[in-house]
Parts: C-alpha cells; structure tokens; sequence
C-alpha cells in the first residue's frame, strides 16, 4: 500500500461526494449524505482514513494533508448545503402561511365629532390665541337681555312672534348670542373681550339654508381707544386664520340696532377665490357677520362711561361657516344626524 | 325696493353706468339685490335698511346719488293752477288723535275724468312692477315711488258729510278694504273716517266704499304722515302689509306730506282733467322740532381710527342735506334734514362720514391690549370626554331641542317643559327635558334609512321650566362588529355599554359607586343600573322602543356630566411592580341566583394585601353539575410589593379565599 493508492481513493471519495451531493434536496437526505461520508464509524472518509496507520511513516504527511483537504471540502459542502436546504423550507413554510393581503383589513369603527363641533372648536381656538375669552348664557332669555338692552326699540319687527319663539310675555328663545355680551358688561368694567358661541332660535321654516335652531358665535371688545379700523383688522386677522392666509374680507355698511356704524362683512369666495363661481352668485364675495362699532346706547344699560370707551361687535352663524368650510349646500344635512354624513368628518 | 335708471336721472346726473352704481350702491350701504337691465334702461332691486326710510323712494335714492358723484340733486318742479273755490270751503279735516297723525294734507279736485292712463305713465309703472289701475290711483302710486309719500284718492262724492276725521276705530267697528276684505277693527287702529263711518285704514290701506271708481267726478287727495308704531301694529293685527304702511312704519318725511299732495294734484289735472281747488288743507298739529347734532374733529379718529379732511367732512355733510349751523376747530354742529329720521347723535353723524368716506378708506389694525384669554370652564374636560367617546367608535350628533309634552312626560314625568306660545308646529311645542327622545329619534332616521349599527351620543342641552343644564346621553344598538370575512357578526350587548360606561369613568378617575336598582322605568328592569347620580344605563325597555317602532335592543347611557367633570381627579400614577405576580384560577360552582358582586366581596372580605385583582373569566350554566347550580372560574392575581411570592403562601391565601366562598355563599371548588 502506498500513499499514492491512498490519495487516490481519497479523490475518488471526493468525486463520488460531488455526484452524490446533487441529489441532495432536504435535510433529511443531508443528514444521510453526511453519515455515509463523514460517521465516525462508518463514514467512506472516516473508513479511509483509518488507513493512514498502514501507511509508511515518510508518506503518512502527505495522505493526511490530501484527507483534510478532502474533509474541510466536504464539510464546507454540507455547511453549505444545509443553509441553502434550511432557507428554501423555511421560504416554503413561509409561503405556505401567506394570507390575501389584497383582502379588507379589519375595522374597529371608530366614533365622528359632529361638523359643527369641529368648527366651534376652531373658532373658540382662533380667539382664544388672540386673547379673547369665552362665555355663554342662557337659551331662554328674556326680552330685556335679548331686545332691549341691544337698543331694539318696542315694536322691532325682529320682536314679532312671527320671528320669535315667545315662552311668556317677557322670556323668549334668544335669537341672538347677543345677551351674553350684555350679561358680560354687567358683570365686568372694560377691557372687555370676548366670544360667545352658541345655540339661537328663530322662527324660520326648516330649509335649506333656514333652521329654526342654529348656532352663532358673537365677538365683543370694549376699551378705550378701539376703533373701526381695529374691527376691520380683527375680522380680516380671523378670516385669514379660518379660511386661509389669502382670503379677503370686505365691510360694507348696513344697519343693525346695537352698532354703528353697522357693517356686512364678506369674505373672497373660498370656493372660486374670487373670480365668481356659483356659490357666491358670479360676485366673487359670501357674506359671513354683521358687524360694527357698539351703540352708546347699549353702555347705558350697563353703566359704562360712553365717552370712555369705544368697542366692536360682530357675529356670524356656526352652521354657515361649518357649510362653507366643508361645502355643504343644506343645513339640514346637520341636525338629520344620518351617520352617512356624520361619518365623513374627523 | 325697485328703483329705475333712466327715472332717477330726473333728479339728478350719474356719470356711470348702471353696473358701476350698483358697486356704489354697495359701497354706501344700499345693499343691491338684483340689477336686471331693461334695454336702455336699468332697474335696481334695492334692499334698504330699516333705518334709511328716506331711501325708499327716487327721490332718496337720488340723494344718495348726488352725495355720491358730487353731483346736483333736482327737485320736480311743476307749475300749480289752483281755481277760485276753495277747499276749504267744500271739505273739512280734523285730526282727533294727533298722537298717531302728525300731519293731514288734503286737496279737492274737481270733475276729472277717470280712465287708463297715459303710456308714459303706465310703462314708468310697469316696468318696476307695479299694475297700472286707473289714472288717478296711477298717480299716487307714481308719486309715491318718486317721492317716497304714501297717498290716497277718495271718490269725494262717496264721504258723508263732506269731511275727514282721522280718529281711533271704534270698538267692533267694521270696514271692507280696498282687496274686497272685511277687517274688523279695534280702538288701537287709526283710521280716516267721514261724517258715519271709516273709509280707510290709515296708512296701510282704503276702503272699497270710498274708491275711485270709472263714475268718479271729484276726488279728495290724501297726503298724510302717521305714528310708525302704529301703523306697523295695525299691519301687523290685519296681516296686511302695503306699499304704504311699508314706508309709514319705517318713518316718512312729514315735511314732504304738502309737496308730494301739491305734486299730485298737477299731475291728476295733467292726466285726469279736473279743477284743483285752492289751497292745501293742511292740518299739522304736531310740528316738527328741527334737530342737531354735534360732531367733534377728535371723535373721527378716536371712533374710526384715522382722521378725515373738514373739507371731506363738510362736502358729505353738505351733500346730504346737513346744514352746518355752527363751525369751530372743536368740530361741526349740524341741522338734520327732516327726512332722516335715523339721526340724532354723533355716532349716526361719524356713521355717515364713515360710509360716505368708504369703508374701504380706513386701515385695519389690531387692539393692543395685554392679557391673554381663555376657555370656558370645564372645556377642556368636554374635549377629553369627546376623544373618548370618538375612540370607543361613538359619534356626535346635535338633534333639534324642540318636542312635545306626551312625548317629553313620558320620560321625566315630574318636569315641566318650557312651553313655547308660537310653536312651529304642534309636536314642537316644548323644548326636551331629557336628550332620550331626540337621541331615539336619530336612531329611527338612521334606522329609517337602512342603518341599522350605530353608536352616537349628544352632549347637549335639557331644559325646564326655570333652566337648562347641559347632559351626556350614550346610544348603540344593532352590531358592535358586522360579519365580516374575517370574523363573526357580534351584536351590541349590554356588558357592551357597561364596559363602556366603565372606562368613561375610569378615564375620569371617578371612583365607581355601588350600584342601586332603581332605574327610570323606560330602562329594560332586569337590564339596567344606576350609579348614583352620575349615570344611569342600561337597555332600552322594549315596550318604550317599540313606541319608536324599533325592533332592535337599543343600549343607553345617561351621564351627569356636570358631576362627572367635577369628580374628575388626577390619579397618582404607580411605579411598575418589581417582582412577578402569580395568577391563580379557582373554578366554583355556585347556586343560582348568586350574583358575581356577592363572589368577589366574598374574596375580598378576606382581606389580603397581595390580593392585586380579582376576575371572572368563565362561565357556564350547565354541564356536568346540579341544575341549580352553575360554574363560574375566576382568576385571583397575587402580588407583592416587596418579595417574590411562594406558592406555599398563595396556597394559603387560596385557601382562606375558597373558604369565605363556602361560608359565605355555600360555593364549592369544582373537580
């Protein structure tokens, strides 16, 4: 027996191993492959190995260095094997528990704040950061807070029960935030500045752009030194805020018993910016408040200095921005409360 | 108000077309609703502010005009031929209430010839909507509209007696009006009588009687002003609105009454034939006291925020009509024309400068002020209770606060409702005292209408007689979760709403307080809970459901919100334990009829520090055991804030647990 009878024995385990290595395709045939090769007691290298002792001693250095070579090789071979084998069958277990990923997901319903929440919140946010407080009163009201106090004169139409929810001959459903504005002044010398958001009535058929209940939100500021020019730089500062840094807004001059001068106030069209869409009727405007400089005669009925003090007044409806911020055509889209609508907002 | 182009270039020069005036119009506060233009011509629908009677007529608005463009403002001028007779000699006119009749003007023309008027006349009329009649009532309604007076043609020959009285109705006095409709009238109404009876319903409308007809011959022309109030309530009482009684109850001018009664008369002769009489009979017991007004320089900024040139300040002044009695450097003293009627003070005289300047003219600032602002009380509790309700998958609505009171009664029997004395309609008539109807109200819509899952809840106001409070209501019925491919359909359930009403007050911090059973009969009795009077809820009778003609359990809650936010805290939060805790499960049989709270006060009546929860988490009501009893596994949780537990001392603890289960309740440990 010579060393060279053995290497060769060792290339032909190593080339048996390279045909036999093909066949491989699970774990379980790398597991047989490896015994019949590598088993430390009958593996065909284990086997040959067991030779080296026959060997003489000047050869043995180099029939070892082959059969290492031999073993590392094919050691390495399976190493390899086995990490290809594991990755497919871990792959095909994997795509075995694949789902319809294009299937809906599962859906917790999750609640709506009502549209005109929203807005009241946004609203409320945007005065409050420029300094104002809120404050609200009662929806049944009297005569006095609503009308009177407000410089409406006996017999204004807007007193007529045909307008008017009367509850006796003195209360009624306010019409107005207006009151609180009183109530406020009643209660506190200026600076006064607030906004009273809340519910109104008034005696309209339900339509589309009518509601007998609907919601306000009036401003109030009393100082000294307010002026006209600082109503028109408010209402311009909070329309920027609420609709967008682009918008315009316009007064023009109207009547109302409790400011003047009194004031319509527009806002551009937020739907054409505009250049005139159908919306705001082809004029490029919506009209948003009625606005003004207090009446002297309101500060008389709540004893404050008339010719101390100048303030501003304006009001808008809730619903009306809600509608224009969203673009909504039918109020009554808001007290129905179908969940269809009431699904759409945040 | 419809005005015409072509017709208030009579009175004064517009050198710009009908669609830049209308953007002028605007500008001064003359709010323009519609401008229709007619070949070549153009007519403006005007809505004027209740304030600006005096704008409600050519002539006003002519005014306007003129303060506008700087330009003339011209008056009608007509030449007058008044015949030798009389009138005061064939009629006489008495005011007997001056109160309500500031001035009376008459004039007596003679032998006209009634018929269609002239086409000028009518095609004027026409083109702003008004239907022609006959000449003479043509004419009054023309002068009317150019001038701004309201006045009226009698048939002379049909007033008894010769004469006018203006006088208060008498008590169930009757009269047909000119639209061939009986009023009955009352002391509160002004009419125009003759020497038997009433022929008019002063300023609002004449009578059938006395009117012109095709046989008339002589005509008594009527040129008056009337106390608005008055005339607005007796409009109002009769349900009649006219062109007249529009103007009268905003204000007329009394000192036109003699020019538009003159003017009239011209142009009755002009079209009608006839005589006209010398002399206006005119009654005028209450002159009118001219007024002033004082403007100070210094107010325009203060008040506007920036100054205006006198020489501005004076042509507005002057183009309106206001003469300037006195002027020094402190500011104007100013004589109000009689037809503004708005004006009396300065705010109204820094009004005009203001609109008159333009609006536009004055520069927007900000109030500067320190401070800073704030919420509502509680508004932010409000915002928090929102989130929560929106993650628990309820949503927002806000019905209408109006019901009726069966409706109302039925659920709060011991309030009484704010009643309202105008409803819109019969089930409108109260406002809610509970937000229970309105809420099933919603359901019903949604039902209505093929939605059958919902979850919503209101934070809205009740009210009663003497006040109103804000309150919670929470609602579901129908799926919590619908079949889907995933998973089975689960139906809302009543531990659906207590778990629900659990975490709201958990997430408030507020303690749970013991439940007592007595719960508002509109609650399902055997499914429902009150706690206090923080909540109440439970499942929705069904006999009450039914009224709503809902099929489905229906699950509310009512919440106190007021007590909720008010016994909200700010829970100590706890470091994380150190050491494990050991969960333990006991399986019990126990009778029927034995309510969970009676286990788990058993358990706890022990007393066991370690003890850290307690938690049923099975149930069954038959198996393998007597029918009277059922089994119920729960799991007790150990835990100790400074050592690991052993199971030789949670053995213990079980079984002192397990013998207060037996003692107290007779449970046993099921094998």
């Amino acid at each position: 027996m010579s060393s060279s009878d053995g290497i060769g024995r060792l290339r032909a385990i190593e080339r048996q191993f390279d045909r036999d290595r093909i066949s491989v395709a699970d774990l379980k045939s790398l597991e047989d492959i490896r015994t019949r090769y590598l088993s430390r007691k009958a593996g065909l290298l284990t086997l040959e190995l067991q030779n080296l002792g026959k060997l003489p001693k000047d050869q043995r250095a180099d029939f070892g260095r082959v059969a290492n070579e031999v073993k590392l090789k094919i050691e390495a071979s399976l190493d390899t094997l086995q990490a290809t084998i594991a990755e497919r069958e871990k792959q095909t277990a994997l795509g075995r528990e694949a789902l319809d990923v294009t299937l809906p997901g599962n859906r917790r319903r999750v609640g709506h704040r009502h549209p005109l929440t929203i807005i009241r919140n946004e609203i409320e946010d945007i005065f409050v950061s420029m300094g104002y407080t809120v404050e609200d009163g009662p929806e049944v009201e009297s005569t006095y807070y609503n009308f009177d106090a407000l410089n409406f004169p006996a017999g204004h139409p807007a007193r007529d029960p045909r307008d008017t929810f009367y509850v006796s001959e003195h209360m009624i459903l306010r019409t107005h935030t207006s009151p609180v504005q009183v109530r406020t002044m009643e209660k506190i010398q200026p600076p006064v500045r607030i906004i009273c958001p809340g519910r109104v009535f008034r005696r309209d058929a339900f339509d589309p752009t009518h509601s007998p209940m609907f919601h306000q939100v009036e401003c109030l500021v009393v100082d000294e030194g307010i002026t006209f020019a600082d109503l028109k730089g408010t209402l311009e500062r909070f329309h920027k805020r609420f609709f967008g840094e682009k918008t315009k807004t316009r007064l023009r001059p109207s009547f109302f018993p409790f400011v003047e001068p009194g004031a319509e106030v527009d806002v551009s069209c937020v739907f054409c910016d505009g250049s005139g869409c159908r919306v705001c009727k082809g004029t490029g405007w919506i009209e948003v408040m009625g606005a003004g400089m207090v009446h002297p005669n309101l500060y008389q009925f709540v004893n404050y200095d008339a010719d101390k003090y100048t303030g501003f007044a304006f009001g808008g409806g809730i619903d009306r921005y809600t509608a224009l911020k969203y673009n909504i055509n039918d109020l009554q889209l808001f007290f129905q409360n179908d969940i269809r609508f009431l699904g759409q907002f945040a | 108000m419809k005005v015409g182009y072509r017709w208030l270039q009579e009175f004064v020069d517009i050198p710009e077309t009908p669609q830049q005036l209308a953007d002028r119009f605007t500008n001064v506060g003359l709010a323009v609703d519609a401008l229709e233009i007619a070949g070549s011509d153009a007519i403006f629908e005007l809505d004027v502010a209740t304030n600006r009677p005096d704008c409600l007529s050519h002539l006003g608005v002519a005014r306007e005009i003129a303060a506008i463009y700087g330009s003339e403002l011209r008056t009608p001028k007509f030449q007058l031929r008044e015949a030798e007779h009389r009138a005061a000699d064939v009629f006489s006119i008495s005011i007997s209430d001056p109160d309500l009749c500031a001035r009376y003007c008459g004039r007596y023309i003679a032998g006209v010839k009634i018929g269609p008027s002239p086409d000028w006349l009518k095609a004027r009329l026409e083109l702003l909507g008004v239907r022609p009649i006959n000449n003479v009532a043509d004419v009054t309604n023309y002068v009317m509209l150019g001038l701004g007076q309201p006045l009226h043609a009698f048939d002379a020959d049909t007033l008894a007696g010769q004469q006018i009285i203006v006088r208060r109705a008498d008590l169930d006095e009757k009269m047909t009006t000119l639209d061939e409709v009986e009023r009955q009238l009352d002391p509160s109404m002004l009419v125009i009588a003759d020497a038997k009876r009433a022929v008019a319903v002063a300023g609002v409308m004449g009578g059938a009687e006395t009117e012109i007809s095709s046989a008339t011959k002589n005509v008594l022309l009527e040129s008056a002003n009337f106390d608005p109030l008055s005339i607005r309530k007796t409009s109002r009482a009769l349900g009649l609105t006219t062109e007249a009684s529009y103007r009268f109850e905003r204000g007329a001018d009394v000192e036109m009454a003699r020019f538009a009664c003159d003017r009239a008369a011209v142009l009755i002769e002009e079209v009608a034939g006839g005589t006209i009489f010398r002399d206006v009979i005119d009654v005028y017991p209450r002159r009118r006291t001219p007024v002033t007004a004082t403007l100070r320089r210094q107010k325009i900024q203060g008040f506007l925020g920036v100054p205006v040139e006198d020489a501005i300040v004076e042509g507005i002044f002057q183009r309106l009509g206001f003469n300037i009695t006195k002027h020094s450097h402190d500011g104007w003293t100013v004589e109000v024309p009689s037809h503004r009627v708005d004006i009396s003070r300065e705010e109204d005289l820094l009004d005009e400068i203001a609109r008159h300047h333009g609006f536009d003219r004055f520069p927007s600032t900000l109030p500067k002020w320190s401070g800073f602002g704030s919420h509502l009380p509680f508004e932010s509790d409000e915002r928090f209770l929102r989130s929560r309700l929106a993650a628990a998958g309820y949503s927002e609505t806000i019905p209408m606060a109006f019901s009726d009171e069966s409706t109302e009664r039925k659920v709060r029997p011991q309030i009484a409702p704010v009643k309202l004395i105008n409803p819109m309609a019969e089930n409108e008539a109260v406002l809610r005292t509970s937000l229970i109807p309105s809420m099933l109200r919603t359901i019903q819509w949604n039902t209505y209408h093929g939605i059958r899952d919902l979850q919503l809840y209101e934070l809205g106001k009740v009210y009663w007689d003497g006040g109103e409070t804000r309150s919670l209501i929470v609602a579901a019925t129908g799926s919590l979760r619908p079949k889907s491919v995933h998973e089975a359909e689960r139906e809302f359930g009543f531990y659906d709403i207590k778990g629900d009403v659990e975490d709201l007050l958990r997430s408030f911090n507020v303690a749970m307080q013991s439940a007592v059973n007595s719960v508002p009969a509109y609650y399902h009795p055997g499914r429902s809970v009150r706690l206090g009077d923080l909540v109440v809820f439970g499942e929705l009778h069904p006999d009450y459901a039914r009224d709503y003609k809902m099929r489905h359990r229906i699950y509310i809650a009512e919440f106190d919100i007021q007590l909720l936010f008010e016994s909200r805290i700010r829970g100590s939060i706890e470091a994380v334990p150190r050491f494990p805790s050991i969960r333990r499960d006991l399986s019990l049989l126990l009778s029927k009829g034995i309510k969970y709270a009676e286990v788990e006060q058993a358990v706890r009546s022990v007393a066991i520090p370690e003890l850290a929860g307690v938690e049923p988490f099975d149930r069954l009501e038959s198996g393998s055991f007597p029918e009277s009893k059922y089994a119920l596994a729960i799991s007790l949780t150990y835990q100790s804030e400074d050592r690991t537990l052993t199971d030789d001392e949670v053995d213990v603890f079980d079984r002192r647990i397990l013998e207060s289960l037996t003692e107290r309740l007779g449970a046993e440990l099921r094998q």
